[in-house]
């Protein structure tokens, strides 16, 4: 079974409708170095367990009792038993040599020309741009969550950590997972050779929404990139006196602001995440619709067509429409709504005040606010405004 | 027991059960007699026999293999499609760490403990074990371990940070319920069972083989589990300090693993596969046991180079301690312990192979008789090899960062633990059943039982490589749409298949409930030797009485019993194996030279009740009323000093009067000298 599964997947894996976390498409330096050492071991332990399987096979049809007579009570030939233990050996040093070399090439971090931080949360990444003169130059840090950003054909070096529990990051296509582990810092290379959106998992389990806990590498080529940089870099917009966005402003100040940050918001000094949220920090939602996806990249800003515009979108396609961003015309109004009115319905998380004693009375997730229509309405027209 | 069982001198008649009316003692303060009991529940709760032990730990493990096989049914079915709703995320989370635990610590330890504990005195052909009451504490132990830990799923809900439990995602702010507290302390009851059990099988094995068993004349079952039994004094220690530290962190806020305090949560994962590795070969080395004696006997031929099966068994012993932080390629271990635990697994592969490839060699040239307990030992060949290859394939360290923490995982680990140890379990159920039992198992409806749980297994764990490898993660309580593909691999359709092979399987496991309840209703009494079997145990009566052998047996060869039924009559180089005796003319020949007198261990009350203030002692910390555990500390320092004060043997008064010396049945009991 290993061996048909291990050759229809080296023949079937050129097909582009695999799942998204595939981990026999690579799409980087780091995972082609991986598949290139994986495959040929598959093939091996496919060929031997075949081999085994035939002998078994063959056992059972020749020696079969027919009535022959008692056989030989030999105890084994030590020749063969020997020449049997070595030929293993030896195929297992030729897989130990390439396996260690790989090894140290992809924990090399010298040669990386980018740098992002990651921290990860119960249940969502937290991505911040430090300022280096890496990615293009960064003069000024800036942060987003659930979606990381890089520029194309560059080695970017993503040095992550976790404000609670492990968690793990993984971009199947660009590299193989690395564990965050709260009060260590872990580094894993990531590079992808051409634009395009990067699914990946949480897999370190994580606690209740472990399964709701995602992330993408969305890859822009190099002047993409510097345009969504400078988006997201850009002074606060207010929106418009008398608009039903600007009702939502002061909605966002008094129901969402002691948690979220949105970057030049006054928000009265009300923002203290770290006195409601167990793990300290909520989502930035400055730029929220440049993000297509939110709640841990669990849920979809875009409606299920813009969706598909995008992710599958051409590699020469992909750059222009992920920079549109989420148009009021591709907003997925249902899931927002539903998230702002009443987020543990449609993730599960740890918000019930009865049940916190443990933290503090501190949240793990985004408590349900009990808003009414109006205010959902009003919200979701501010939160448009944050592109 | 002061009891001496009086072997018959003639041919065996049928026993005539004779009730025991129980005498009062004559000793003047009760608390300190010896329960002389043969017959009813006191006869099994109070027994310190092996076989009535070893029969109790099969039942009990049995039993919880059924609840972990219903939660295992419960996990497939929220996952057969996308957005599963059958169970929250919250009892998913609680679901596969209790299925994991239960699995591993009720059902496969003891499983294996009960197969040892009936099965190595009489294959080393001893009475009984060397250390009688602490082996009946330690079964009890166990049960209470079990009993706690399922206790959690009535008293708030279970533990839900997975059978690793890491840290910090077990602690209290994360895993608020006392699932935890239970999990930790259930176990560490448990772990109790394994250590004595451990020690107890050591000094049984190495002190009590009869004369003339060489350790290299010992049957390779016997030295799987000495292997074994040396893992587990080992490894439990570690695992006891992990939930020792884990209980301080939880109910007395001690600071072991957490980061804020300066602490390293990476400890806990060390501390754990430390033991968790050595833990996987502790699982699945009884099984290499069981089929290196079921192979051989059904092709008629002795295992092909025994002293490099036993070799690789010890090597693999020795290895097995040299990988744990292959569970932990993905957590930031660095490329140089990467790199030598990669290096490390993958010669740990070597022992391994040779094991499949002198199984391949026992049957090669032989005669095999396809019963089914051959075919469950065939099929561990066959399964247990796609797990080690898969096995392989993430040893290699950069390969298994795409893959750990995925299906991918899942599916090696169950071609590892279901195909070898379970697949090995069966086939021993189905071989020594008639041992056990006195009747043969229906191989009609074991035929059944057989195909289907192969049939089952692959459908429910052959499609999870393709999951993996496709990027489905553990351990989510959902999967979707999104992110599952449309094309051949597609995780829709596999997950299907998964769920609706894990009902076969299932149904499978229903067939062998049901052969079970089929031949102790309708079964004929076995014959003495069924399967033209080749070791001592096979050398008395199905089932075996009280003090096992009549006359403990001389040994001059490896496979004793089948030296002593062929002859090679060949000239030279030719072979001509002729049968010489049947079985019944051995065990006559035996039972001509039965022992004058025989000394049994006598029953005790005192290992139940030293194991039942545990839990008292347990539930005592998990809710924080420590006056509960301080009286069960009290209760078990009474119980351990009436275990020391209770008479070597029970008095001559408590027996029945002695019968007249009739040369009758060979149970009966008489008074000693």
């Amino acid at each position: 079974m290993l061996a048909v599964g291990a050759i229809a997947a080296v023949t079937l894996t050129a097909c582009a409708e695999d799942a998204p976390q595939d981990t026999w498409q690579p799409e980087g330096e780091n995972s082609t170095r991986i598949h290139n050492l994986q495959w040929p071991v598959f093939a091996i332990a496919g060929v031997v367990g075949l081999l085994v399987f035939l002998a078994i096979v063959w056992v059972v049809i020749r020696y079969r009792d027919r009535g022959q007579p008692i056989p030989k009570q030999s105890h084994g030939k030590p020749a063969l038993e020997i020449a049997l233990t070595i030929l293993p050996a030896l195929i297992l040093v030729g897989v130990a040599v390439p396996t260690v070399g790989t090894l140290m090439a992809l924990a090399e971090t010298d040669d990386t020309e980018c740098s992002v931080n990651v921290y990860g949360q119960q249940w969502w990444w937290e991505v911040e741009y430090p300022e280096q003169k890496g990615c293009g130059g960064i003069d000024r840090e800036f942060v987003t969550s659930g979606q990381m950003v890089i520029p194309t054909g560059t080695k970017v070096l993503v040095s992550g950590t976790s404000r609670d529990v492990i968690h793990s990051w993984w971009i199947p296509a660009l590299n193989g997972k690395k564990d965050m582990v709260p009060g260590r810092v872990h580094t894993v290379r990531t590079q992808a050779d051409e634009p395009g959106i990067y699914a990946g998992q949480c897999t370190e389990f994580c606690g209740l929404s472990h399964a709701n806990m995602r992330m993408e590498v969305v890859a822009l080529d190099p002047g993409d990139f510097e345009t969504w940089k400078a988006n997201q870099l850009k002074p606060y917009a207010a929106p418009e006196e008398g608009s039903i966005a600007a009702e939502g402003e002061s909605a966002f100040i008094s129901q969402c602001a002691r948690c979220h940050v949105v970057d030049g918001l006054d928000d009265g000094g009300v923002n203290a995440p770290e006195q409601f949220v167990y793990s300290r920090t909520a989502p930035n939602l400055t730029n929220l619709m440049t993000r297509n996806t939110f709640a841990g990249a669990t849920f979809d800003l875009l409606t299920d067509e813009c969706r598909e515009r995008v992710w599958e979108a051409t590699p020469e396609e992909f750059g222009e429409r992920y920079l549109e961003g989420v148009t009021p015309e591709c907003l997925n109004e249902v899931d927002l709504r539903a998230w702002i009115k009443n987020a543990p319905a449609m993730k599960p998380m740890y918000t019930d005040g009865t049940k916190l004693g443990p933290t503090d009375g501190r949240s793990r997730g985004m408590p349900a606010l009990g808003l009414n229509d109006d205010q959902a309405d009003q919200l979701v027209a501010y939160l448009l405004e944050r592109n | 027991m002061a009891i001496i069982e009086r072997p018959a001198t003639e041919p065996v008649v049928a026993p005539t059960p004779t009730p025991a009316p129980i005498v009062t003692p004559s000793e003047a303060f009760g608390t300190f007699r010896r329960p002389v009991e043969t017959t009813g529940w006191r006869a099994w709760v109070f027994t310190v026999d092996h076989k009535k032990i070893g029969v109790m730990y099969g039942a009990a493990a049995l039993f919880f293999f059924v609840v972990a096989g219903l939660e295992a049914l419960l996990i497939r079915a929220q996952l057969a499609g996308p957005e599963g709703t059958v169970l929250s995320a919250d009892v998913y989370n609680q679901m596969f760490t209790m299925h994991a635990t239960t699995m591993i610590f009720l059902f496969a330890i003891p499983m294996a403990a009960g197969l040892a504990n009936y099965l190595v005195p009489l294959q080393i052909g001893a009475r009984d074990v060397a250390f009688p009451r602490i082996n009946a504490f330690g079964f009890w132990c166990f049960l209470a371990g079990g009993i706690v830990l399922n206790l959690s799923w009535f008293l708030g809900g279970a533990a839900d940070g997975g059978w690793f439990m890491y840290q910090p995602n077990a602690s209290v702010p994360f895993s608020p319920t006392n699932g935890v507290d239970f999990w930790a302390l259930g176990l560490q009851i448990a772990g109790i069972a394994s250590l004595t059990g451990a020690i107890n099988l050591i000094v049984t094995i190495l002190n009590m083989r009869a004369p003339g068993m060489s350790l290299m004349r010992m049957p390779v079952f016997t030295w799987m589990i000495l292997v074994t039994q040396f893992l587990l004094v080992f490894a439990i220690p570690v695992i006891t300090v992990a939930f020792f530290l884990l209980t301080f962190q939880r109910s007395f806020d001690a600071a072991f693993f957490s980061p804020a305090a300066g602490a390293d949560p990476l400890l806990w994962q060390h501390l754990f596969w430390i033991f968790g590795h050595p833990e996987v070969y502790i699982l699945v080395l009884p099984s290499f046991g069981i089929v290196s004696e079921v192979l051989p006997v059904f092709s008629k031929k002795p295992l092909f180079g025994y002293p490099f099966v036993v070799f690789s068994g010890i090597a693999i012993g020795f290895l097995g301690w040299g990988v744990w932080a292959h569970h932990m390629f993905a957590s930031g271990l660095g490329p140089v312990s990467v790199a030598v635990f990669a290096t490390a697994t993958m010669a740990i592969a070597v022992p391994t192979g040779v094991k499949i490839i002198n199984w391949t060699l026992t049957m090669w040239g032989g005669k095999l008789r396809f019963t089914t307990a051959m075919l469950f030992a065939m099929g561990l060949v066959v399964q247990f090899t796609i797990g080690g290859l898969s096995g392989v394939t993430h040893s290699v360290a950069p390969s298994d960062t795409q893959q750990t923490d995925t299906y991918y995982i899942v599916a090696h680990f169950h071609y590892v633990l279901f195909g070898g140890s379970v697949l090995g379990f069966f086939a021993g159920f189905y071989y020594w059943w008639p041992k056990v039992f006195g009747k043969c198992l229906s191989e009609r409806l074991g035929r059944w039982n057989f195909w289907l749980m192969i049939i089952g297994m692959n459908l429910t764990f052959g499609p999870m490589h393709i999951l993996g490898l496709q990027g489905q993660p553990r351990r989510m309580y959902i999967w979707t749409t999104e992110r599952s593909g449309e094309g051949f691999f597609n995780l829709g359709f596999w997950n299907l298949v998964s769920s609706i092979g894990a009902f076969i399987l299932a149904v499978g496991v229903l067939f062998f409930l049901t052969n079970i309840v089929h031949t102790h209703r309708k079964g004929a009494p076995a014959p003495l030797d069924p399967w033209d079997a080749r070791t001592l145990e096979w050398i008395t009566t199905n089932p075996p009485k009280e003090h096992n052998f009549d006359r403990v047996p001389t040994v001059s060869h490896l496979d004793e019993f089948f030296h002593r039924k062929y002859e090679d009559v060949g000239e030279g180089d030719a072979h001509d194996l002729r049968a010489v005796a049947t079985a019944e003319e051995v065990l006559a020949a035996e039972q001509a030279q039965a022992d004058a007198q025989i000394h049994m261990p006598s029953p005790s009350y005192w290992p139940i009740v030293v194991a039942a203030t545990l839990p008292v002692i347990a539930l005592g910390i998990i809710y924080g009323v420590y006056i509960v555990s301080i009286v069960g500390a009290l209760l078990m320092v009474f119980g351990i000093f009436g275990w020391a004060m209770e008479p070597g043997t029970a008095p001559d008064s408590d027996f029945d009067p002695s019968p007249v010396d009739d040369g009758g049945p060979t149970t009966e009991l008489v008074r000693s000298e």
